[in-house]
């Protein structure tokens, strides 16, 4: 029973690491570069777990043609593709302002902007 | 009873609000800044006094300003029971008007512009608690009332008036969440919170639990304002207001607010059948009974005048509270008709210690020794309201306080009968002092004064509670009562504003008002006078009309 | 045209967003003008849309032609034109409000219209992915808002926001994988029949339940994951702390009760009371935490941001408890608050140019010198507490009564102390307003050379108090929307 968990449900499994990954390295990094990466594992977690969720065993490519069926469900790819135009915005934003507080302070680690702060 | 609708009761709020931008904007203009409140108050006594004969002869004046949603329908209303605290309220602002621009200009107050507005405020809002026609209506008007008294009270702007008016605040808005709740309880229970005589009936057949709940939120609620112990600190506090404030305020418009909350739950929301059914007006004489006890032993330890008459306000407060609570015809006539009663002796108290104040800026009792020579009719007035107070007949208080130990006696309330009586000795035992060393005794010769200035149980370092001011004098005495020249010690390195009398005694001024302004002596007389009207000719004076008129109209009470 | 206006009301905004940056190769300061022009024809959309679902009920929508389930829904009901009426009309507010103070970039109105769109995009649509990409969208615009302020100390708040953002959005992204896996559906109407058909015990259910809620009540920032929010509002420019105090975390809230309502349902809630138990918990320990801490902060904007944290609880307290009295009060203080926060956060920025004080201990003693501002500042203060009869106190009403009915007294208990809670954090300030000594002395900001406060700005600040007390007249108004709002709440 577990193996059969194990081996049917290892997507989920690499979905749950790399969503632990992520918030991990979100909470705990100091660094704010680090912090970003981190969000971005974590997202990638979501869209891993919306894109196994559309497989479907002996599924094919959901591109309409003559007798291929069945298909994977396409509306998942769907709106992971918008996911991910979403994530990747967000990113630039996010490392346009790293640039500017590394501009300003000459450091991205979150300590020693808090000391700075309390100058 | 016929209800009339009426634009009156909303005029009547409206009148001293709509007053408030005007005062403002007339800030460089003192005079003619104080002819507008002047006015306003005439104009607002006016408009509440048109309403009174048709009160009296069973019209109620209703106002419906609007539906604001569930259950917050704002309406006013002109009942006997709102009449009598709109009246009272509206009168005696004219009287305080008056010595509000006597006491500000005699002290040269800073911000009194504020100081009229915010008073202009409060009077709207106190006829707004008068005339509000359900519990919601009574609760927004109770918190303005609220808002609208804290510049007041933190008038002084020192530490210690910003102290007392962040109490103030603490206690007050306390007070207004409860009532909050038990408003909304009621709401929930009944369906409304509209005042009914005799109580809303649904509320007989609710939930006795809850209904138990609602009346104690409510009840303890208004209590803050109303100072029943063990809610009460904020008001000695509060004396750090100027005096008219203390006056107006602290002894009518907003404790009887509290008062007046109270006064409507118990007549026109439990109603007094449902209240003995739930067996929770007895908790309440006896919260009542011990408050007035209490509040009068304190008051013997005050040596601060204007302190004494806040612990005399607490216990004369509960008189009132005790009449409603024992639920009987005659005890509620006579608690209601506390409400004008004190009212006017307690004004006529402050303004005199206000005058005192003015004039030779002494505030502690042990200072006062043969002030009657420099301030002989104010201190004739004090004797008058002080005799008042302790139920000496024909004066106000004797008629109340009759009708309240009547009720209680026939209510076989033995124990409140002789909690009254007792008070009532006590009253004299802390006010007969003030004015017999007035006017028989000296600066250089008057008798120590133990309740004030010895420890209690006669042990260990002295100490007044006092205050701090009280705190001090008190051991000054203390340590100079061993010399001869007690005197000298005592008010040695006190300026001129710290108090007291002047190096060689007080002045004589004559009877004829050489001894302050008639802005200030025309009110004392004139709350005096109105304090021994009430006692003489409680009928005439118009109040006890109201009041049998609001007792007279509650089903299931002998008038 | 007419049965556009509700995607009109989304589009507008964006293609208005798409003109500073190009006008900026010409011209330097049209940004502000074009924000205004769009705003006001976003505003007579706004009035249009409501003006057609007061008189024929409502709206629906399906973008591009596809119908629900299968494309995407636009819906628009009573609680609907609501939110997009507050949002046009905080938008001109705050219009009038920048014109003088700033930014005055053409890159600012840009996000500033984009935020308007996000705003808006999550108001009308019924679709939970949709209302994603909305969230993302007005995430994007306010992380840009914010780090539009001088020196490099708001672009780390606004990194912070960011992250925890993200964070937030993710998770409600990861919700609406599971209710996709529950159902296969995303349009939220359709969700409502097969989540229950699905059975609300089912652990897909309750996980995507736990994840969407968990993830807006980061972006509405409840207690303890509201950290992001001081910062944020504390060190972004002030007509950004005012616009996005003022709508940001309320659209969150509101989607959170389109969520619970319209997706969910009340019979959820019904059938899970520990859901609702938890909610009203979370709720009730933010009204208390989010208060406490408000009166541990010296910065007057750090104290209202947790004013906020605190202000939220109470809102969501009232939709949680969901009987139909709550949820009217809950969206009364919703738009209440609002008004009277985005009023604050502008009155600070006032008092701060003409005085130059930002701290509780700097407010001492300056009433005279802003009277306009200090005056409204103080009675958006007393309306906050909920002092009679302004808004603040009508939503708490509500809140209350629906909460007696419910029956549930320790809320109603926590919901009475919010009022003395509230007033511990904004008493010390009217106090030190008007009865302290000033501890800032006049010439120091004159040297300063104190900035000049435009008319605009005052008249913005003046008229959100005056809202703040009228708002409560319109409560029958807001109760006749909930009433035409498409779900179904709690019997009494």
């Amino acid at each position: 029973m577990t193996l059969d968990l194990l081996t049917t449900h290892y997507n989920y499994y690499a979905v749950v690491l790399l969503l632990g990954i992520g918030l991990y390295t979100v909470i705990e990094s100091r660094n704010l570069v680090k912090k970003v990466i981190g969000m971005n594992v974590f997202q990638t977690g979501i869209f891993l777990f919306f894109i196994t969720l559309a497989y479907r065993a002996g599924g094919n490519p959901p591109v309409v043609t003559e007798g291929a069926g069945p298909y994977v469900s396409p509306l998942p790819h769907v709106l992971i593709l918008t996911a991910i135009v979403v994530g990747v915005s967000l990113t630039a934003v996010a490392l346009a302002l790293v640039v500017r507080v590394y501009s300003e302070y000459g450091t991205l680690d979150e300590h020693t902007l808090e000391e700075l702060y309390h100058d | 009873m016929t209800d009339v609708t009426s634009l009156r009761p909303l005029f009547a709020v409206l009148v001293s609000a709509v007053a408030i931008p005007v005062i403002l904007s007339l800030r460089s203009r003192p005079n003619v800044r104080e002819g507008v409140t002047l006015t306003v108050a005439a104009t607002k006594f006016a408009l509440v006094a048109s309403m009174v004969p048709g009160v009296l002869s069973g019209t109620t004046y209703v106002t419906r300003i609007g539906e604001l949603g569930d259950g917050i329908s704002l309406v006013l209303r002109a009942d006997p029971l709102g009449i009598l605290f709109a009246l009272l309220a509206s009168l005696l602002w004219i009287v305080t008007s008056f010595y509000s621009i006597g006491y500000m200009r005699g002290l040269s107050e800073h911000a009194q512009t504020r100081y009229f507005a915010s008073f202009a405020a409060s009077l709207a809002s106190a006829v707004g608690v008068a005339f509000g026609a359900n519990l919601v209506t009574l609760f927004v008007f109770y918190e303005l009332l609220t808002v609208s008294t804290y510049p007041l009270v933190t008038h002084d702007e020192t530490d210690e008036a910003r102290a007392a008016g962040r109490k103030y605040l603490t206690y007050t808005f306390g007070g207004g969440v409860a009532v909050l709740g038990g408003t909304a309880l009621v709401y929930v229970l009944t369906g409304t919170t509209a005042f009914t005589p005799g109580g809303i009936e649904a509320l007989a057949g609710a939930d006795p639990t809850l209904a138990r709940v609602a009346f104690g939120l409510l009840a303890g609620g208004f209590g803050v304002k109303a100072a029943l112990m063990p809610v009460h600190s904020w008001l000695p506090d509060a004396m750090v207001a100027p005096t008219p404030v203390s006056g107006l305020l602290h002894a009518v418009a907003v404790v009887k607010s509290g008062i007046f909350g109270i006064a409507r739950v118990v007549l026109d929301v439990f109603g007094t059948e449902t209240m003995a059914e739930l067996g929770v007006a007895a908790p309440l004489a006896v919260v009542a009974a011990i408050t007035l006890l209490t509040a009068s032993v304190i008051a013997l330890r005050q040596d601060n005048l204007k302190r004494r008459l806040a612990y005399s306000t607490i216990s004369q407060l509960s008189y009132i509270v005790l009449g409603l609570a024992l639920l009987e015809g005659e005890a509620l006539v006579g608690g209601l008709l506390h409400i004008p009663a004190h009212a006017f002796m307690k004004l006529t108290l402050f303004f005199c210690a206000g005058a005192i104040h003015v004039e030779t800026h002494t505030d502690d009792i042990s200072d006062m020794a043969g002030i009657g020579d420099r301030m002989p009719l104010t201190m004739a007035a004090f004797a008058v309201a002080a005799a008042g107070m302790a139920g000496i007949p024909l004066i106000a208080g004797f008629v109340s306080k009759w009708y309240i130990v009547i009720g209680a006696l026939e209510g076989g309330g033995l124990v409140f009968a002789g909690a009254l009586l007792v008070s009532g000795v006590l009253n004299i035992a802390y006010f007969w002092p003030i004015v017999y060393q007035a006017y028989f005794e000296s600066p250089d010769g008057h008798d120590k004064k133990p309740l004030v200035t010895a420890a209690l149980g006669g042990r260990g370092s002295p100490r007044a509670d006092g205050g701090h001011e009280a705190a001090t004098h008190a051991s000054a005495d203390e340590t100079a009562a061993h010399g001869d020249d007690h005197e000298a010690a005592t008010h040695e390195g006190h300026d001129d504003h710290h108090g007291g009398p002047p190096a060689g005694g007080w002045d004589v001024r004559g009877w004829r008002g050489a001894e302050s302004t008639w802005f200030m002596l025309g009110p004392i007389l004139t709350a005096a006078s109105l304090s021994v009207l009430l006692g003489v000719v409680p009928r005439t004076a118009v109040f006890l009309r109201i009041i049998e008129t609001v007792v007279g109209s509650l089903p299931g009470v002998m008038g | 045209m007419i049965d556009h206006l509700i995607v009109l009301l989304v589009v507008l905004p964006i293609l208005g967003a798409a003109v500073p940056p190009l006008a900026s190769l010409r011209y330097d300061r049209v940004g502000w003008a074009v924000a205004t022009a769009t705003a006001l024809g976003h505003a007579a959309l706004a009035g249009a849309l409501a003006w057609t679902v007061w008189t024929d009920g409502v709206v629906r929508y399906a973008v591009g032609g596809f119908v629900a389930p299968y494309g995407i829904e636009l819906v628009a009901d009573g609680l609907t034109i609501l939110l997009v009426a507050l949002i046009s009309a905080v938008s001109l507010g705050v219009l009038a409000y920048a014109r003088h103070a700033g930014p005055h970039e053409n890159s600012f109105y840009s996000q500033f219209l984009l935020l308007v769109a996000g705003l808006s995009g999550m108001t009308v649509t019924g679709d939970v992915f949709n209302l994603y990409v909305f969230l993302e969208i007005t995430g994007l615009a306010a992380y840009g808002l914010v780090a539009s302020g001088p020196g490099a100390r708001s672009a780390v708040a606004a990194l912070k926001y960011l992250i925890i953002g993200t964070i937030g959005a993710s998770l409600y992204l990861l919700g609406v994988g599971y209710a996709l896996a529950a159902t296969g559906t995303l349009n939220m109407a359709d969700l409502s029949d097969k989540l229950a058909a699905a059975g609300y015990d089912s652990t897909l259910v309750l996980t995507a339940f736990g994840l969407i809620v968990a993830g807006l009540l980061v972006k509405v920032a409840l207690f303890p994951i509201h950290t992001w929010q001081p910062d944020a509002y504390a060190d972004s420019p002030d007509s950004v702390s005012a616009f996005i105090s003022a709508l940001v975390s309320t659209v969150s809230a509101y989607a959170l009760a389109r969520v619970l309502f319209s997706v969910f349902t009340v019979d959820f809630l019904e059938a899970v009371p520990i859901a609702r138990q938890a909610l009203v918990a979370v709720a009730c320990v933010s009204i208390v935490a989010g208060s406490a801490l408000a009166v541990a902060q010296s910065d007057v904007q750090r104290m209202l941001a947790y004013s906020s944290v605190s202000q939220f609880g109470l809102v969501i307290a009232g939709f949680a408890i969901a009987t139909p009295l709550a949820v009217v009060g809950a969206t009364v203080h919703l738009v209440g608050h609002a008004v009277m926060k985005g009023g604050l956060f502008a009155a600070t920025g006032i008092i701060e140019r003409k005085t130059g004080a930002t701290t509780v201990g700097g407010y001492a003693g300056i009433a005279g010198r802003a009277p306009a501002a200090t005056g409204a500042f103080t009675l958006l203060a007393l309306a906050m507490v909920g002092v009679p009869p302004a808004v603040g106190f009508m939503g708490k009403w509500y809140i209350v009564l629906g909460a007696v009915n419910a029956g549930s007294w320790p809320v109603v208990a926590v919901l009475l102390a919010s009022t003395l809670l509230t007033l511990a954090y904004f008493a010390r300030l009217a106090e030190r307003l008007y009865f302290a000594k000033a501890t800032i002395a006049p010439e120091a900001v004159a040297a300063d050379g104190g900035e000049r406060v435009s008319t605009a700005m005052i008249v913005t600040v003046v008229v959100a108090a005056v809202l703040a007390v009228g708002l409560a007249a319109a409560v029958p108004v807001i109760d006749q929307l909930i009433d035409m709002t498409v779900f179904e709440l709690m019997l009494q």
